[in-house]
């Protein structure tokens, strides 16, 4: 198949496209999104900076939006655009599985930086959940990306009009509710501070100390993987690393965590890295900014302490 | 019916050795079934018990994944039989290849209504696998799965998403792909290991499959190490947790941190 010189989007669930028009826009001048879902969210996307909307109608009453997979895949197909881009969560994986399928294309994901190389695309990613860093060439059509997600966009282009493409959704799956979540969900990626815990921590009940630090910090709660899904005693949503979030916060104070690299590709774009660990000799005393060698439980109360004391 | 448990066998990175060059080299590490598949085993069993289906485990992949502890290991989690398609051809194999053969194991088995997976091999981390996998079957494909049960003429089945939990009912051919901690997959005991021996195990040739060739191809132009970060290192004695505490507080003012 011959790829066009164009860029498409993908939309589904989630009107946080301006991540998605920015880097199309690095491959090529012009930008057509394709969205799956209600009319709002189509209507989100005519001023995020496209030149086209196409939207495949309102889906009926109880219809996932990831039932119209096989619709993008088609839709896309059919305009065989140089590159593709959808969100790497939720729904868009399940789009962006429907247009590789359908195009026999490899899905491209943790991807840190693209490049327009005349007609063919270069794409840079994380591998093997982080440890490495490949560059690959894309040769012979469409190069379909998979991108972390972005940020809810402020119209920033002139309207452009929905067009509606004719769908056949699936019909096998239907919607019977939605209970919402106890908790807001956290968006660590918003945070400035994040305080992280690892398996230096003995116990449950022992939490509060890292809690006392975060507020007198001003940061958000966080973990590394054992304590998220090994014994549970932090929500998954605060997991960083290989199995959670990649984030970028200003400071990163991580508590009784050893540094492995798995942990530590989850922050190594923060600004500043404090660590505190009992073992003078952990991985995280060699990528930290600041890194206090001692006890924990004497530590972080200290630390508390002194950032109450007015300086 | 049959629900398929479609799974990996895998090496963690953990384990592995990333080369200055940024290559990264496996040998040292040991494959298992992969961490988060045990949770699909697990539903896909429960689901069968219900049901009276049974559960065929499918998995693809280099020559490598098909020795006598990687097969004890799937058919001890509750399988009632096991296809393995393994073939060198497919050394580092991508989402899109992995799941194109996998679609026309699904399909050769046939009566197939319900492809479980984990959320994401532990060894390529990109949880993309089963959701292309729906792609190549035509098949509505769901992620983020924390429940799945028999209910009138199909499936209940809920997921974790941002906003809650969705709950769903599922009436044709699906594959879902579970959260990593839908549910405690239990432990195989020795009976299950014993059993696993006298299960039978399907190999298939790749070229006795119908697999479409790939059109679009990855030519590796340079790999890398993750850049370290070029970091201060100030490392601080915290045998005084007060001194070390004011120290270091004091510096995070004094560049303006906080």
């Amino acid at each position: 198949m011959n790829a066009s010189s164009q860029t498409w989007i993908v939309v589904a669930d989630d009107p946080a496209v301006s991540g998605l028009v920015v880097a199309a826009r690095i491959l090529s001048a012009e930008v057509t999104a394709v969205v799956a879902g209600r009319r709002a969210t189509a209507e989100s996307v005519v001023a995020a900076g496209v030149d086209r909307v196409l939207w495949l109608g309102e889906p009926a009453e109880g219809t996932p939006v990831e039932a119209y997979a096989p619709d993008v895949a088609r839709t896309v197909a059919a305009g065989a655009p140089g590159a593709v881009l959808g969100s790497s969560e939720g729904a868009g994986r399940v789009m962006l599985g429907a247009i590789a399928a359908l195009l026999q294309a490899p899905g491209l994901s943790g991807v840190t930086a693209l490049e327009r190389d005349g007609n063919q695309i270069g794409v840079t990613r994380s591998v093997f959940g982080g440890i490495a860093e490949r560059r690959d060439l894309v040769t012979g059509g469409t190069a379909v990306i998979a991108l972390a997600g972005g940020e809810i966009s402020d119209p920033t282009g002139l309207a452009v009009p929905v067009e509606e493409v004719t769908a056949n959704a699936l019909t096998t799956g239907r919607l019977t509710g939605l209970r919402p979540k106890e908790k807001a969900p956290v968006n660590l990626r918003a945070a400035r501070t994040v305080v992280a815990v690892g398996r230096g921590l003995k116990a449950k009940d022992d939490l509060a100390l890292i809690t006392d630090l975060a507020d007198a910090i001003g940061g958000e709660l966080a973990c590394s993987r054992p304590l998220a899904e090994g014994v549970h005693w932090i929500a998954k949503d605060r997991n960083i690393g290989i199995s959670g979030q990649q984030i970028a916060p200003e400071l990163y104070v991580a508590i009784g965590i050893s540094g492995q690299l798995q942990h530590m590709v989850g922050v190594r774009d923060a600004d500043v890295i404090v660590a505190v660990n009992s073992d003078k000799d952990a991985l995280i005393f060699k990528q930290c900014d600041y890194g206090i060698v001692g006890d924990l439980y004497t530590v972080v109360p200290a630390l508390t302490a002194a950032l109450a004391a007015k300086p | 019916m049959t629900i398929v448990v479609a799974y990996k066998w895998a090496p963690n990175p953990q384990d592995a050795a990333v080369r200055s060059e940024g290559t990264v080299d496996f040998t040292r590490a040991k494959s298992t079934i992969s961490e988060y598949d045990p949770v699909a085993f697990e539903l896909a069993r429960r689901v069968a018990d219900s049901t009276g289906a049974q559960v065929v485990g499918v998995t693809v992949g280099d020559a490598s994944i098909d020795t006598s502890l990687a097969r004890k290991a799937a058919l001890s989690r509750g399988l009632d039989r096991l296809v393995i398609v393994a073939d060198d051809r497919l050394v580092g194999a991508d989402s899109t290849r992995l799941a194109a053969v996998l679609a026309t194991v699904v399909r050769r088995i046939g009566d197939v209504d319900l492809v479980l997976a984990g959320e994401s091999s532990v060894d390529v981390t990109e949880g993309q696998v089963a959701m292309t996998l729906a792609g190549q079957l035509g098949w509505l494909g769901l992620n983020a799965v924390s429940s799945v049960s028999a209910s009138d003429g199909g499936y209940a089945v809920e997921r974790d998403v941002p906003s809650g939990t969705v709950s769903m009912v599922v009436t044709g051919p699906a594959v879902l792909a579970t959260t990593a901690d839908a549910v405690l997959p239990r432990v195989p005991g020795m009976k299950d290991i014993l059993g696993a021996a006298k299960k039978p195990v399907e190999v298939l040739s790749l070229d006795a499959l119908d697999v479409p060739s790939a059109q679009v191809t990855l030519t590796t132009l340079s790999t890398s190490r993750p850049a370290a970060g070029n970091r201060q290192r100030v490392i601080i004695d915290g045998s005084d947790p007060t001194a070390a505490a004011a120290e270091l507080v004091g510096a995070l003012r004094a560049a303006k941190v906080l």
